[in-house]
């Protein structure tokens, strides 16, 4: 049991299902730090899986297909800016339209582009190609886990870091923070807030659409409808625990994707494949959950509702 | 003109405005995507008319369509109208049809008594499941709205492992077609039109609305929701419990929830199957962004919305047009409805003034 639990194959599978997680947090979390609210990650997702299948198709490049997906988030995140920043909609309604019709417009496309119902399957459809590190292999327990993955799994790995320095360390990340905390302080200082705005809905759309680009190209050379299940809606639970943080979003996205690759392994002892599947969210609740207790007993005057 | 404008309401006229706007903006981008389609976009909406009204079986399917968008959206509004973000009407549902069809099928009670006591469980199972978000609100303050969304998956997918449990099968398997055992006749509501799938479910849920809209118009607790949501800080100085509002608005939208399940079931398909709800509480959520909250226009949007879907069922049969097309459009109004075009007019208005 433990080696299934702490075995080399578990982490690897944990790492590779967290990486669509962690972009799409750690994109998410420059529009949390923004102070724009936006649950519409999984509509950003799923069009870019989409649009990162059709580029793969028909270029035969996956990199052209990743880099598509990335066009279709940055179109996404552009969508939900206009409206919510010139046309005056809230940020929680559009997000929802968004994410009912995204699943509506993908299906629709796969039918009169691709003429397909259901999923996309073909030779044509290439994914990323696995990559073989040099020195990295030789290390023996921390090699196995992170050899042999693609391209976007590596980009990852430094985009959390590089995040994570932006949003800490420049002018840039502190200017964006400050919109976040009081609006009107950050424009009396001299920083374009809707600007910095647009920049963070933007940065949420390029990770995002990364995070979309590998779900039918991480491997699998699939596309189904609604291919994303709620790995945006985790995204958001993981960036609403961590404040915004994109470091901590990316631990608790590994946490939840661990939970997922933990209970995929699961399946072959017995354990009925609903509780399997319904796991992730389980973890979200508990996660959350506990941080909520924690906030509380660090500021038990707060009130709720 | 100016007269109309001026007996109406600056306000008002804009609201009219404003769904004017979005209906032929979704009409331009409908009748594109119907023509890309390589149909006529009047050809395809005539089918929509007649697949809903085209014979009184056609007429009773609608109605059987506008029931659960009713009672969905009526369970949003009165989420929403006091600032209690919801997005778990589609969990609440699930709970609320199997709680009903476990009882229709264990309970053995004369129908006057087995129709009330199977709606009464459901609702207490949607209740139930509201329950959890609401208290993790309360005394933690965990954000309602993803806690839901969340819910949400969880709930489908327990409901298909509690079924499995009912029907005695080992959890291997495929999901297809996986349903609990029929429910007693007792408990079956009673047919509307003959041969259709209308039912008295339709009664009860326009009756709900009319309840409610009479609380929130008429009774002091009605304006106390309604304050509670407007203004949180004004209310609670104003001597509302708000705490316990919070709490009770949840549940009720929750009770209201597990109620459309509940006839789902007994109302048309007699029994529980694994993931039947084809994203109706997403519809509930729809219907009431539209409808602005208001009870009456919700009533009005969910029978368009039960219009809709009984009608596109019948044109995806009849022409080349898929119903995917009427999702996407639907999706689309909402987007458009909630574009501020009153300062998006003033804006270009004096953009205009100054060049």
């Amino acid at each position: 049991m433990l080696s299934i639990i702490l075995g080399t194959v578990t982490m690897a599978a944990a790492l590779r299902l967290a990486v669509p997680l962690i972009l799409s947090s750690i994109g998410g979390c420059f529009g949390d730090r923004a102070g724009i609210f936006n649950i519409a990650l999984e509509s950003f997702m799923l069009c870019s899986a989409f649009f990162a299948t059709l580029g793969s198709y028909y270029s035969g490049n996956p990199y052209v297909g990743v880099f598509c997906g990335i066009l279709a988030g940055l179109g996404c995140s552009a969508l939900f800016g206009v409206m919510v920043f010139h046309m005056g909609s809230s940020g929680m309604v559009v997000s929802i339209a968004m994410n009912l019709g995204m699943d509506a417009f993908t299906s629709f496309l796969l039918l009169n582009i691709l003429g397909k119902r259901g999923s996309f399957m073909d030779p044509k459809l290439i994914s990323l190609p696995t990559l073989q590190l040099p020195l990295v292999d030789k290390i023996p327990y921390v090699g196995e886990i992170l050899n042999k993955h693609n391209l976007v799994v590596y980009f990852t790995l430094l985009a959390i870091a590089g995040t994570w320095i932006t949003m800490y360390q420049t002018p840039f990340g502190l200017r964006l923070r400050s919109v976040g905390i009081n609006e009107k302080a950050a424009q009396t200082t001299g920083t374009n807030v809707l600007r910095y705005k647009w920049y963070s809905v933007l940065i949420t759309g390029f990770f995002v659409g990364i995070a979309g680009a590998i779900l039918p190209l991480g491997g699998t050379s699939i596309f189904t409808e609604n291919m994303s299940a709620g790995r945006g809606f985790l995204a958001v639970a993981a960036i609403m625990i961590a404040k915004g943080n994109p470091l901590l979003a990316s631990l608790y996205s590994f946490l939840f994707a661990y939970a997922e690759a933990l209970a995929a392994s699961m399946q072959n002892f017995g354990i009925p494949s609903q509780l399997v599947l319904a796991l992730p969210y389980f973890m979200t609740i508990t996660v959350l959950l506990f941080s909520g207790i924690r906030t509380k007993m660090k500021n038990p005057s707060k009130e709720a509702a | 003109m100016k007269g109309y404008i001026k007996l109406l309401g600056l306000d008002t006229v804009w609201n009219i405005l404003k769904y004017v706007f979005s209906f032929l903006a979704v009409m331009v981008i409908g009748s594109v995507l119907i023509l890309w389609q390589g149909e006529n976009p009047v050809t395809a909406m005539t089918y929509i008319l007649e697949g809903s009204f085209g014979s009184i079986r056609n007429f009773g399917n609608t109605l059987r369509w506008i029931t659960p968008c009713i009672l969905t959206g009526i369970a949003a509004t009165v989420a929403f109208k006091s600032g209690v973000m919801n997005l778990g009407i589609e969990g609440q549902l699930y709970f609320g049809a199997y709680a009903a069809a476990l009882f229709g099928f264990y309970v053995h009670l004369p129908r006057f008594l087995h129709v009330p006591s199977c709606l009464l469980a459901a609702g207490i199972a949607g209740m139930a499941f509201a329950l959890i978000p609401a208290l993790m609100k309360l005394f933690f303050n965990v954000n309602e709205m993803i806690t839901t969304l969340m819910l949400n998956y969880i709930a489908v997918l327990l409901t298909e492992y509690f079924t499995y449990i009912v029907m005695g099968i080992s959890a291997a398997g495929d999901s297809l077609a996986l349903s609990t055992p029929p429910i007693q006749d007792t408990a079956r509501l009673t047919n509307l039109v003959v041969k259709t799938n209308a039912s008295t479910g339709f009664v009860i849920a326009v009756t709900l609305v009319v309840i409610i809209f009479m609380v929130y118009r008429y009774t002091i607790v009605g304006y106390e929701l309604k304050q509670v949501g407007e203004n949180r800080r004004f209310s609670k100085v104003g001597g509302v419990n708000v705490t316990w509002t919070f709490l009770a608005i949840f549940l009720l939208s929750g009770f209201l929830a597990g109620l459309c399940g509940s006839i789902e079931v007994q109302g048309t398909y007699g029994k529980f199957t694994a993931s039947f709800s084809n994203n109706l509480g997403w519809d509930g959520i729809m219907i009431a962004m539209i409808g602005n909250t208001n009870p009456l226009t919700v009533l009005v949007v969910a029978i368009v919305w039960g219009i809709l879907k009984a009608g596109s069922l019948h044109m995806e049969r009849m022409c080349d047009v898929n119903r995917l097309t009427v999702l996407l459009i639907q999706a689309l109004f909402v987007l458009f409805i909630t574009v501020d075009y009153r300062t998006l007019f003033n804006y270009f208005k004096r953009k205009g003034a100054i060049e």
